[in-house]
């Protein structure tokens, strides 16, 4: 047996305290006691006692007296750092302001950023199972070879999983499937929610914090219903309101609350505000069956909650096999299963489809993993810049510290004391500006979160984590642009430092440029990121799409009166004065939800079937969203049924040419799978093309127009689910209202929905609008700090001329040709610093706008503005000094010496 | 003879390394009192306390071999003085000379 050790620590701090005559054999005695306590109690008891007996040692008898030959004796000249430390940093006043300034908007940025991304990392780490829960995501092939990658699974494999894979330790299987108007039957108020089912264990396997109710029960029964508090103060008012009863508008089934749970944190992916018990759709025996013998279905969310140890991997290679042992599959196709951890939900779903795509609900908001990367890069080359600041300051103002350093060599100080003394300093430095830095983002947070959209506090909502991680950065940062300083100042001789010999300035200096040459590198960089970012995404916003996006109000067709009275409502809207123009539509350009696709392929041609998307139109249509029609004609009337208009993508793939080609459909996508429209598989849809319009952008930028058939609004494939409605633009508030009491009279349950087109389209691009917005800041803030410290070294450097100076202008020299001199050598390294950011920039540029089917052209001007803002900045900057300089009178300058 | 004063744990500690007689060091001292008198001692009483008995020169000690529960810390004996033994014929005197004087009937309170 291996014999359990002391922990080290304590037997360490009794090295320390006793008094080395007494050590070993006290040790001794602890060791024999401590063996034989592990053998009785075990060894947290025997640990327990070691420490209380090692406490008790501390006593006067034992303790050793305090000498000086020990290291603590440093204590004094610690305190004597500091005092020297802050008297240094009051009496250049300058410098020290310059350098606690860069500090600080370096330090506010990278915790600004940090915070987001700290947040975005940290996605669905509440889950105390979180590391061990797995999303079982499907691939699948069908046989004409087209993959898809879809978050959900079959409801048997979630069933039987956790019996077959000893793994699997829990499944839980949640579906959403659609919205409806939830309300309490005394008392409705309508709040249309999103429909959430799942089964007993979703409480189980996920620990979303259950203010009351049982979390084991919640979802067995039929008919139960888990609601968040949010939703219980908007139903009823408050949150007491377990056992109480609510109900979706389209059944009528009353659903038991079972509990309440809290609201979700903001770095959540599940944003449900009920759920609803599956056993309760259990209870439709068609449902039953069908789901029982549901292997390979997409249906559900699946979440699997693995044995420690268990290896993910393996796991899915056993599901996949459990599935095909079970299901029955298309001849052809190939399906298989992969697990995916919580933690890669938010950032690493990337091409993965979400379980809930088809149904008419927001899908899971996902992070972009590259601007979370060129987040964190961005804060750390800002704190890097504020740290160079430091450094190129401290180094440039050593030789007026040398005669400070020689005396201090001369009366006995070692090199690692004037180390020492250095460090504090930034310490210090670093410190104040730390303090201001969290004092400066405590005041800008409340902006932060608008623009974000987040709701951070400043110590809450980041854990212990962040803090101490953003502390030990930023002490790190402080040493090692004190770091440099120190080293190279406490290494000069003292005899020649008191002989009052000037500091050669070889070596360091070249570092110095080097280090304005990356510090104006990297702002240059950013400052065409930025221009870049802003102009593509004015380009997102304002290109010509093809059809009319403004001012167009989009309603949401949510009760079956309102589809089928269709006529009548469009009639009463184009009645309104301000409307301009109505349109009955399944989708809309712009579409936010997914837009079925269709199989189609011209009638008689040979070819394969191709795959186009499809929108259901009226007459309107066309009219009303001002898309322009090359040939053909628009629809007409009732006996359009079996007509087709199709832009130019859809002709080109299909082959068409003129108008009055009839095209076959027989398949179409409502979900991930092309199935028949027709039950009779054979039976296709045969309508006639009378109409072919331009391109138009119906889906965002970062995709290209793909082939789209517009059919007649009554369509075997897909209803009317939209009006569009086109309005003037006075009063919008008076339209809004007209519009929705037409809507109200269908249903007066009705919760008149409706978008404004333009703001919708916008969303598409707001993430890269906001990252425009962040960059934008950055960028400047690395400018001014770059400045900063650009100032810092024209003061220097005008300082250390001055003599100089003073005989040029006694000679003749113009002031033109003074501020020349000393604006040369600044402008050369920031022209330097363009050389090397300009390939970088273009390299980083042209790969982002790779994402974007229609995106601007890196232009050379916008590294010639770039280029100009830089060196404009850094020569207004460098002449201030260069100014102070050259207009002092000689005479002062020279009278002395 | 003022200047031999002990106190309760170090006449007792005193006591139990004459008991222990060539075999008194930390471990074995605790064990005996704890044995004996069925009370705790914490080893820094202990320790502080034989120190002091030794600063005062009714102890002497010297270091002594070590075993493998020690893992190479050596042991330190401990053996009582001449003048340790003083101290102890003195404590008892004195003790007894009070008993002596206590009346009867003191004893017989309860």
């Amino acid at each position: 047996m291996r014999r359990a050790d002391p922990p080290r620590f304590i037997m360490r701090f009794l090295k320390w305290f006793c008094k080395p005559e007494y050590h070993a054999d006290i040790e001794g005695d602890l060791l024999e006691i401590y063996d034989r306590r592990v053998a009785e109690l075990g060894r947290s008891q025997a640990n327990l006692r070691l420490y209380k007996d090692v406490i008790l040692l501390c006593r006067p008898g034992i303790l050793r007296s305090a000498t000086f030959d020990q290291p603590l004796a440093n204590n004094g000249m610690f305190k004597s750092y500091f005092v020297m430390g802050w008297r240094n940093l009051w009496k250049s006043k300058l410098y020290s302001t310059l350098n606690v300034l860069g500090l600080t908007f370096g330090m506010v940025c990278f915790l600004l950023i940090g915070l987001y991304v700290y947040d975005e990392l940290n996605f669905d780490t509440q889950h105390q199972k979180g590391h061990r829960i797995y999303r079982v995501i499907t691939h699948e092939k069908n046989p004409n070879n087209e993959a898809t990658t879809v978050a959900a699974a079959g409801y048997m494999l979630a069933e039987e999983a956790p019996q077959a894979l000893p793994e699997v330790e829990m499944t839980t299987r949640m579906q959403r499937s659609g919205r409806s108007n939830l309300i309490d039957p005394e008392n409705p108020v309508h709040v249309q929610e999103t429909v959430t089912v799942a089964d007993e264990n979703f409480l189980m396997v996920f620990d979303f914090p259950v203010l009351e109710g049982d979390r084991r029960n919640a979802l067995k029964e039929p008919n139960t219903i888990v609601i968040t508090e949010d939703l219980a103060m908007r139903i009823f008012g408050r949150k007491d309101v377990i056992n109480k009863y609510v109900q979706f508008d389209y059944s009528q089934t009353p659903l038991k609350i079972t509990a309440v749970l809290k609201d979700h944190p903001q770095n959540s992916s599940f944003s449900f505000t009920s759920v609803m018990s599956i056993a309760t759709w259990l209870n439709d025996e068609d449902f039953k069956r069908e789901v029982q013998s549901d292997w390979a279905s997409t249906g559900f969310t699946v979440f699997a909650l693995l044995r420690p140890n268990a290896n993910p991997d393996s796991v899915s290679r056993k599901i996949t096999r459990l599935v095909h042992a079970n299901a029955t599959l298309e001849p052809g196709a190939i399906l298989s299963h992969s697990m995916q951890p919580l933690k890669d939900i938010h950032l690493k779903s990337a091409g993965i489809a979400d379980g809930a795509r088809n149904s008419n609900v927001d899908s899971i908001p996902q992070g972009n993993p590259v601007y979370i990367t060129v987040f964190s890069f961005t804060a750390i080359f800002v704190l890097l810049i504020a740290g160079i600041n430091y450094t190129n300051l401290t180094t440039a103002r050593a030789s007026s510290r040398l005669k400070e350093i020689g005396v201090r060599k001369a009366i006995g100080a070692v090199r690692g004391n004037l180390v020492k003394q250095f460090l504090v300093e930034s310490l210090i430095t670093t410190v104040i500006a730390f303090f201001f830095s969290v004092l400066i983002v405590a005041l800008l947070l409340p902006v932060f979160n608008d623009f974000v959209h987040k709701k951070f506090e400043l110590f809450t909502s980041v854990g212990f984590q962040f803090w101490s991680a953003a502390v030990a950065l930023i002490i790190a940062i402080g040493l090692l642009s004190g770091g440099y300083a120190a080293i190279l100042l406490s290494r000069f001789n003292p005899v020649s430092l008191l002989k009052g010999l000037k500091l050669k300035s070889g070596g360091d200096f070249s570092v110095r440029k080097a280090l304005v040459v990356l510090q104006f590198t990297i702002s240059t960089v950013m400052i065409i990121g930025t221009i870049v970012l802003f102009m593509q995404v004015r380009f997102l916003n304002d290109s010509e799409l093809g059809f009319d996006k403004d001012l167009m109000v989009v309603i949401d067709v949510n009760v079956a009166k309102a589809r089928s009275n269709f006529e009548w409502v469009k009639n009463e809207m184009s009645r309104v004065s301000a409307v301009k123009h109505v349109s009955a539509t399944s989708r809309v350009p712009g579409e936010w939800k997914s837009i079925p696709r269709i199989k189609l392929k011209k009638e008689g041609s040979v070819r394969e079937l191709q795959t186009a998307y499809t929108i259901a139109a009226d007459r309107d249509f066309l009219s009303t969203y001002e898309i322009e029609l090359l040939k053909g004609r628009n629809f007409q009337n009732d006996t359009d049924t079996m007509s087709v208009i199709i832009n130019e993508a859809a002709a080109g793939i299909l082959g068409i040419t003129d108008v009055s080609d009839e095209v076959m459909i027989p398949q179409v996508a409502r979900n991930q799978f092309f199935t028949p429209i027709y039950d009779d598989a054979n039976a296709s849809f045969n309508p006639r093309v009378v109409g072919i319009v331009k391109d138009f952008h119906f889906q965002s930028l970062r995709a290209k127009i793909e082939p789209l058939i517009l059919t007649y609004h009554s369509n075997p494939i897909f209803p009317i689910d939209y009006y569009s409605v086109k309005i003037h633009p006075h009063n919008i508030q008076a339209t809004l209202d007209k519009l929705k009491a037409i809507m109200v009279v269908n249903d007066e349950h009705e919760p008149f929905e409706y978008h404004f087109l333009d703001d919708q389209l916008a969303l598409f691009y707001i993430e890269d609008q906001r990252s425009q917005t962040i960059l934008g800041w950055v960028a400047i803030a690395s400018v001014v700090i770059a400045c900063l410290g650009l100032f810092g070294l024209a003061t220097y450097s005008a300082e250390q001329r001055l003599k100089e100076i003073g005989m040029r202008k006694v000679l003749g020299a113009s002031m033109l040709s003074i501020m020349a001199l000393l604006s040369k050598d600044f402008v050369k390294l920031v022209l330097i610093a363009c050389c090397i950011a300009f390939p970088v920039a273009w390299l980083g540029a042209s790969r982002w706008l790779q994402e974007y089917a229609y995106h601007i052209d890196i232009e050379w001007w916008i590294f010639a503005l770039a280029g100009v803002i830089a060196t404009g900045i850094a020569l207004l900057t460098v002449s201030y000094q260069a100014i102070k300089a050259a207009v002092v009178n000689p005479v002062k300058i020279l009278r002395s010496e | 003879m003022k200047r031999i004063q002990l106190g309760e744990f170090e006449e007792i500690v005193l006591l139990t390394v004459g008991i222990l007689h060539g075999n008194a060091f930390g471990v074995t001292i605790k064990d005996e009192i704890e044995q004996r008198l069925d009370r705790e001692v914490a080893i820094g009483a202990l320790q502080v306390t034989l120190r002091r008995l030794e600063s005062k020169g009714f102890l002497k000690s010297k270091q002594g071999d070590t075993n493998e529960a020690r893992r190479g810390r050596p042991k330190l004996f401990f053996e009582i003085t001449a003048y340790g033994k003083k101290a102890l014929d003195y404590s008892k005197e004195s003790r007894d000379e009070l008993w002596k004087a206590l009346p009867k009937l003191v004893l017989k309170l309860k």
